[in-house]
């Protein structure tokens, strides 16, 4: 029950945040949010600190953004925007910044209408990028000296890591809206957020914090513990995380489990993510050495996630969480 | 019938003639020596007839070509040890000795008593049984030629190919290791087909001798007619002198008057 | 004076004994641990409960038992299997290549396989024919292919064809197939960590079906090796003198090391790259016992088996429930068990 509390409170935080309207239009806007950089600070600290981010109206520009590399200025509304990171292209076209956006990296596949290229973002060519004459470019991670080679050649460079857990990346979708002038969208597409996930965990019934899931990253049976970005996510239904029984000395919160050790723990719910990169699907699972004595398979606990969705922190989650509240209703109805 | 008929045989490494139309004839039973200055290409032509070259002309062992037989009725019929074989480290003298039966056993096939027994045989004809269990590379220069000598010995051949059998032993260990081929040839009525570079042992040894030089033949014939000052001068050096000690032929090479220190 | 071998040149029956000792003792450790506790005297009640006739009620509820006979035995058979082919692959690789750093992926096997398996994981679909992974097809059939391509280029070389030229084709091969699979691996990142997990090795498996798919050809191929332990003894002089001995040594090579690189490729596509067996059970073999391939051949065999069932133990358990890759337990404990080795023999020669 902890942590539902913990999200709610996260929740109606930012939620806060996001109706605090009354920053003078004149003053230059100025973010200080820290929160994206610092990703060791609680979901609670996060949260309070973006209550004081001032929030520019207008699209007033330019605008200073306390980025994870630094302070960050936009002169003007940046109109070619390039994302190298997928969760930034979703998030882009879910704040009405579609139009602004003239590329995108191969790993980005959606929305359907995004501006697709084959440019890299695993090991980004700093001149590829540059000959797309962006204005603003966001990045998941520099596996060299990319944003430093970018911003040489006068291109500005927002990095948004990996989202540790949701308020940062609550934070990451309100300043790409500063970045691209898109507040009030940015910050509707939280509250929206927000609201769909605290109805889904209403919904969530009592007897989900006696029962436990599996969440499947590949088929080497890799996993993610409560302490990765999912699995604090979905801590905020009550199941207990098998794999936090794994121990996670490098503290990474992804380990590799042992098959019977899954088989042992029968999990109520097992959730794939897994079903694109390794073709994982209920079927394929009742194949495996052992697992046909599993009770989530025969009582329809077996939830076959988006691999896209679940690796990202984009505006998606909010089905994946909406799907696996669905399927543990299913799952305890079963029971009962 | 010979034991080794060898005609008109030239060999190339790499292009380059090293030995061009050679020709003799080996007397079962008989030990022959190749003789010459370095490089003249006695390791050449023993490496033709033990196999492992191609060659040029005709080289008959038995009477059968050597080009036509298949690698294993080569290894029984001729054994060959090389200037300088591999002792595998480790390796027991025993098992070193009964790598010289394996043209005798199946490709999979395990040895079987006889193999043992020939082992046994050939280590006690050499007097290094007492040696079975040591580590072949841990041997001395005498002992490890003695273990050289069993393997070809076990391998039960009528023709010994041995090139420079004694080439870094002592004098006396030298003259005790060809003692020792001679006696087993004997014997055992085995063909010995030589490289030597000591003259001198080259003709107390070896009933007919073949001196090399440049890849050609200078003289082949009885240690006697080959071994003359007149001969060896030229493929040598002028300094040589043959003398007969007790009837035996001495090669020596003299200091020339006119060097250094003489003066 | 002595009718048969000297006793030092043998194989000793103790020491044959001695690697099944270790096997059993570690196989059956193996079967009474894991990431779920069960009593090891309910795991052999239960198993003596599946000998037909003697029979008696296995004391395991189903779950239980499907833990222990569809994943823990079949595991520990594949690790056996695996570890055994690695071991004796990598010691007839030395033997015909003369040289102790010579393991089963020295001619591109490993780096053919990464590739297939790389390609295989990246482009082709998993699991949507059904009945097929196409996974190990593509690695074993990779593992060939670098082999083969490998030879290939080495014979086409005409100044030597020796066993050096062989080696040194063998390095050019593994070093471009490794780019080519880098390269894919490096376009496809969403695939980088399975391609990674693959490669670090991992018996995790199938249940027996793995087990029964592997079994042939590690049986056969060991089986080969085996009866040529003896020709191996007389490559150790060198080609030239083992020519003279009536063995032809290409056609031995080219034998042995087909075998060889058959049984590695079929363990390889089941298991991926676990890398260190081959290298350091035939080295310790040697250093503890005798220099011959008659002795080294079988108890690599019997000692790679029971090394990596060792190395998965540790692999399952140590972080349990969480597992460690295999790949990495048998370089962390190989390593410095070998360096053991390795100083006592030295003290011993010395």
């Amino acid at each position: 029950m902890f942590r539902r509390i913990v999200l709610f409170v996260v929740g109606f935080a930012l939620i806060g945040a996001a109706c605090a309207p009354d920053t003078p239009s004149g003053q230059p806007a100025t973010s200080s949010t820290e929160a994206p950089a610092s990703q060791s600070t609680s979901s609670s600290t996060t949260a309070s600190t973006s209550t004081t981010v001032p929030i520019p109206i207008d699209d007033g520009f330019p605008v200073t953004i306390e980025a994870e590399n630094g302070p960050v200025t936009i002169g003007q509304r940046p109109e070619r925007i390039l994302s190298l990171s997928p969760t930034s292209t979703e998030v882009l076209f879910a704040i009405d910044a579609g139009d602004q956006v003239i590329a995108v990296d191969d790993q980005s596949n959606y929305p359907p209408e995004a501006p697709f290229t084959g440019l890299t973002s695993w090991q980004p060519n700093v001149e590829a990028i540059a000959e797309f004459d962006p204005d603003l470019v966001f990045i998941s991670f520099d596996p060299g000296d990319v944003i430093a080679g970018l911003e040489a050649v006068g291109i500005t460079v927002i990095l948004h890591s990996p989202a540790p857990d949701l308020a940062t990346a609550f934070a990451q979708w309100e300043q790409t809206g500063v970045a691209s002038g898109h507040i009030a969208e940015a910050v509707a597409l939280v509250g929206e957020t927000q609201k769909r996930l605290i109805d889904a965990v209403r919904v969530v019934p009592d007897e989900a914090s006696d029962l436990t899931y599996y969440y499947e990253l590949d088929d080497l049976y890799f996993t993610a513990t409560s302490s990765s970005f999912m699995g604090e996510l979905l801590s905020a239904t009550g199941l207990q995380n098998v794999a936090d029984l794994a121990p996670d000395p490098d503290g990474f919160g992804y380990p590799q489990l042992s098959t019977e050790f899954i088989v042992d723990a029968d999990p109520a719910l097992i959730l794939l993510a897994d079903t694109k990169c390794c073709g994982q699907n209920a079927e394929t699972l009742a194949e495996r050495p052992g697992w046909d004595t599993l009770s989530a398979l025969s009582s329809g606990g077996v939830v076959e996630l988006d691999d896209d969705i679940a690796s990202r922190w984009g505006p998606r989650i909010v089905e994946l969480f909406e799907s696996v509240v669905a399927a543990l209703v299913a799952v305890v109805s079963v029971d009962a | 019938m010979s034991a080794i008929a060898v005609s008109q045989v030239s060999v190339e490494i790499a292009g380059k003639p090293i030995i061009s139309e050679v020709s003799m004839d080996i007397e079962a039973g008989s030990w022959v020596g190749i003789v010459g200055p370095n490089g003249a290409g006695k390791t050449t032509l023993l490496r033709a007839v033990a196999g492992d070259l191609g060659y040029q002309g005709s080289i008959k062992i038995d009477g059968v070509e050597r080009h036509a037989m298949d690698t294993k009725t080569r290894a029984l019929a001729l054994a060959y040890v090389p200037q300088r074989p591999a002792y595998p480290e480790g390796m027991a003298v025993f098992d070193y000795v009964l790598l010289g039966r394996t043209p005798h056993m199946g490709p999979l096939a395990a040895e079987r008593s006889e193999d043992i027994a020939a082992v046994w045989d050939a280590l006690r004809a050499l007097s290094i049984a007492e040696f079975a269990e040591r580590d072949v590379s841990s041997l001395s220069g005498g002992e490890t030629q003695r273990v050289s000598l069993a393997r070809v010995l076990s391998q039960g051949t009528a023709v010994l190919v041995l090139d420079e059998a004694t080439a870094s032993l002592d004098l006396a260990a030298q003259h005790e290791v060809l003692e020792l081929i001679d006696e087993i040839r004997l014997e055992r009525s085995i063909t010995v087909l030589s490289a030597i570079h000591d003259l001198t042992a080259a003709a107390q040894f070896c009933k007919t001798v073949l001196l090399l030089d440049n890849g050609k033949v200078v003289a082949q014939g009885l240690a006697s007619s080959v071994f003359t000052e007149e001969i060896l001068r030229d493929v040598f050096e002028p300094t040589i002198r043959v003398v007969e000690i007790d009837g035996n032929q001495v090669v020596v090479s003299l200091r020339s008057e006119g060097s250094a220190d003489a003066k | 004076m002595n009718a048969g071998r000297p006793t030092s040149t043998q194989t000793r029956w103790w020491w044959i004994a001695g690697a099944f000792g270790i096997t059993s003792i570690v196989v059956l450790v193996a079967a009474g641990v894991g990431a779920v506790e069960i009593a090891p005297r309910d795991i052999f009640a239960s198993a003596w409960s599946r000998i037909p006739l003697v029979g008696g009620d296995s004391p395991l509820n189903p779950r239980d038992d499907a833990i222990v006979w569809q994943i823990r035995m079949p595991r520990i058979a594949l690790g056996l299997l695996v570890g055994s082919m690695l071991s004796i692959a990598g010691t007839a690789y030395q033997g015909v290549f003369r040289n102790p750093l010579a393991d089963p992926y020295l001619l591109g096997a490993g780096a053919g396989a990464g590739l297939g398996a790389t390609i295989a994981i990246v482009y082709l679909p998993r699991a949507s024919i059904g009945f097929v992974d196409l996974l190990p097809i593509a690695a074993f059939v990779g593992a060939i292919v670098g082999v083969s391509l490998a030879y290939l280029l080495g014979y086409t070389v005409r100044s030597g064809r020796t066993s050096v030229t062989l080696i040194l084709a063998g390095v050019a091969i593994a070093a471009f197939l490794t780019a080519v699979q880098t390269f894919i691996q490096q376009r496809e990142t969403e695939s980088l960590r399975e391609v990674y997990g693959w490669i670090l090795g991992s018996l995790n498996t199938a249940g027996w079906s793995d087990v029964t798919l592997v079994a042939p050809y590690v049986l056969v191929c060991s089986g080969v090796i085996f009866g040529y332990r003896r020709l191996l003894d007389v490559l150790s002089v060198g080609e030239a003198e083992a020519a003279t001995l009536g063995v032809e040594p290409r056609k031995l090579r080219l034998v042995v090391i087909g075998f060889a690189t058959l049984g590695t490729a079929a363990v390889v596509a089941v298991s991926g790259l676990i890398g260190f067996v081959g290298i350091i059970i035939p080295h310790t073999v040697r250093l503890l016992t005798s220099t011959s391939y008659r002795v080294i051949v079988p108890l690599s065999f019997l000692l790679g088996g029971a090394f990596l069932v060792f190395a998965d133990i540790i692999a399952r358990t140590a972080q349990a429930p969480a597992e460690i890759p295999i790949g990495v337990v048998t370089a962390l404990i190989g390593a410095p068990f070998f360096a053991v080795v390795l100083r006592r023999s030295k003290g011993i020669v010395s």
